[in-house]
């Protein structure tokens, strides 16, 4: 759907917010995947997708705790014709669940916020 | 009337809600060692919080994003990064100082050891954000904090020379026995303590949290252009207070039950308890907007969702890092060390984040592309800009002045 545009990369598209069907934040764009003839595929999210941008010793240390806490998995991929805006933040046709961007959440829910009284009543 | 009612409410939230344990200290010490002769960095530094605050609420009301998404996003990965973690060292001392000063203030209630009340302070704080709607939370903590309007009346009751007060706060000097790099160090003190960096994250985090819009943006500038003033105007009554009581004995200031004092002495036990609850509100307040802060900011710039207006199983890493902070701020406190100390530590810290946290919001208020018609204006532009000069050059001062006065002493 966004085929086509010309956008600045850094500006634009790197560390935008990315907002889910539900306006939920699915996070940010982490890193980009681009073909061969330079156009963006998808925006990859994850730290092991921040990992490689952050470069150097910090990098290192991030990429080796992703692979130790979350074994070999890859950064969410979201396919650029997913897009349905581009603003102030990145809207997407999906919901996070079925991006599948949502395993840390997962674990502090299940493994602490979820089991404090008051922790599944609705919001205010 | 009901609108009226509102922007009544707001403004004096906005008065009890502006001092914290950072404002109560550095305006009793400097009261106390300098006079008024520095009275004229509140100024400075209130005309910079209104500047900069109604910056990034007008931002998160047009945008509806908070101060660290768009820090990440304007400076990259790596620079926001190093933003980050510099700006959340500093809002977690000052959470640690905020539990401290909570636990000092119901110490000088009943005259029970600070650190036994320690983690009940911390439990209790954790408590309202978890429960607590966030409206309420906000206008109760700042509506109990305007009891501090006391040292006002203090201040009156103490009976200053009107005229030599006016004198040396317009022709400021440094006092005989000082310094001038002490006099510096506490300049710098006080302008960290009145333009703390999480005071906008808490601030534009929370006009996303009550979901503000473009039409909210006249009653947001009334609440900051009002109330952050007549705020800094108790910062210099808490000041003055201290001046006339210890200045002529030539006493320091180090402790919290000295900054209450004067009260007791021109107002008796009614003023005295006037004080305290206004402590332990301000402070309290205060803890529940940097433990706030602590969460909005991480969870902004790795773009989770976040905030009290969604269900905290639908934020569950958000409150998860608040839990974390208020758990090791408390016992960061417990380790017996100074809160006092924390406290002096955490605006001199302040003052050297300034830049960093309000370099991002100038770059984000000043883009049409966001901002549409509210982007800056000229004036307000210009007046970014040279306080922007002047955070940088405060920043950089600050830590070679207070190696130099081996922390003001």
């Amino acid at each position: 759907m966004m085929a086509g545009r010309v956008l600045d990369l850094a500006l634009h598209l790197l560390d935008r917010q990315i907002i889910d069907t539900d306006g939920n934040p699915v996070g940010n764009v982490d890193d980009v995947e681009i073909d061969e003839s330079g156009y963006v595929e998808a925006l990859l999210v994850g730290p092991q997708a921040v990992a490689g941008r952050l470069g150097g010793r910090l990098g290192e240390w991030l990429a080796f705790w992703t692979r130790v806490l979350q074994g070999g998995t890859e950064p969410t991929r979201i396919p650029v014709d997913l897009l349905t805006d581009l603003g102030s933040h990145i809207t997407v046709a999906r919901s996070r669940t079925e991006l599948g961007a949502h395993r840390n959440e997962d674990r502090a829910r299940e493994y602490l916020i979820g089991r404090i009284p008051g922790g599944r009543r609705e919001g205010e | 009337m009901k609108r009226l009612l509102q922007v009544f409410l707001g403004v004096l939230t906005a008065i009890g809600g502006f001092v914290d344990i950072g404002d109560l200290v550095a305006n009793a010490l400097v009261g106390a060692r300098f006079g008024m002769s520095l009275a004229w960095v509140v100024l400075v530094g209130v005309v910079g919080i209104c500047l900069f605050a109604e910056m990034s609420g007008r931002v998160a009301a047009v945008t509806g994003r908070g101060t660290f998404d768009l820090v990440r996003e304007r400076l990259g990965v790596r620079a926001g990064l190093l933003n980050l973690v510099a700006s959340m060292l500093v809002t977690f001392l000052t959470l640690a100082a905020e539990l401290g000063g909570v636990a000092l203030a119901i110490e000088l209630a009943t005259s029970v050891n600070y650190l036994l009340f320690v983690p009940l302070v911390a439990f209790l704080v954790w408590f309202v954000i978890w429960r607590m709607p966030f409206e309420h939370m906000e206008r109760a903590f700042g509506l109990l904090g305007l009891a501090l309007v006391v040292f006002a009346v203090a201040f009156w009751k103490l009976g200053p020379d009107w005229g030599s007060m006016l004198h040396q706060a317009s022709h400021p000097a440094v006092p005989d026995g000082e310094g001038h790099p002490t006099y510096w160090y506490y300049a710098i003190a006080l302008f960290g303590a009145a333009m703390t960096p999480y005071e906008v994250f808490f601030f534009s985090s929370g006009a996303v949290e009550e979901g503000w819009t473009k039409k909210d943006l006249m009653i947001e500038r009334i609440n900051v252009y009002l109330g952050f003033p007549l705020g800094g105007l108790l910062s210099i009554a808490i000041a003055g207070c201290t001046w006339l009581v210890f200045m002529p004995a030539g006493v320091e200031v180090d402790h919290l039950d000295q900054v209450a004092l004067p009260v007791a002495l021109a107002a008796g036990k009614v003023g005295l308890a006037f004080v305290i609850v206004g402590f332990v509100a301000a402070t309290f307040g205060a803890a529940l907007e940097t433990g706030l802060s602590t969460g909005y900011s991480i969870a902004q710039y790795l773009g989770w969702s976040w905030g009290k207006s969604v269900a905290p199983v639908r934020a569950a890493r958000f409150h998860a890092v608040v839990l974390v902070a208020i758990v090791l701020g408390a016992m960061l406190i417990l380790t017996t060390v100074d809160p006092i100390m924390v406290t002096e530590y955490s605006i001199v810290f302040s003052a050297v984040a300034l830049p960093l946290t309000y370099f991002p919001i100038l770059v984000v208020a000043n883009d049409p592309g966001y901002m549409g018609e509210a982007v800056n204006s000229r004036l307000t532009n210009a007046l970014g800009t040279a306080y922007l000069g002047l955070l940088t050059v405060v920043s950089l001062a600050a830590i070679p002045l207070m190696v130099a006065t081996k922390a003001g002493q």
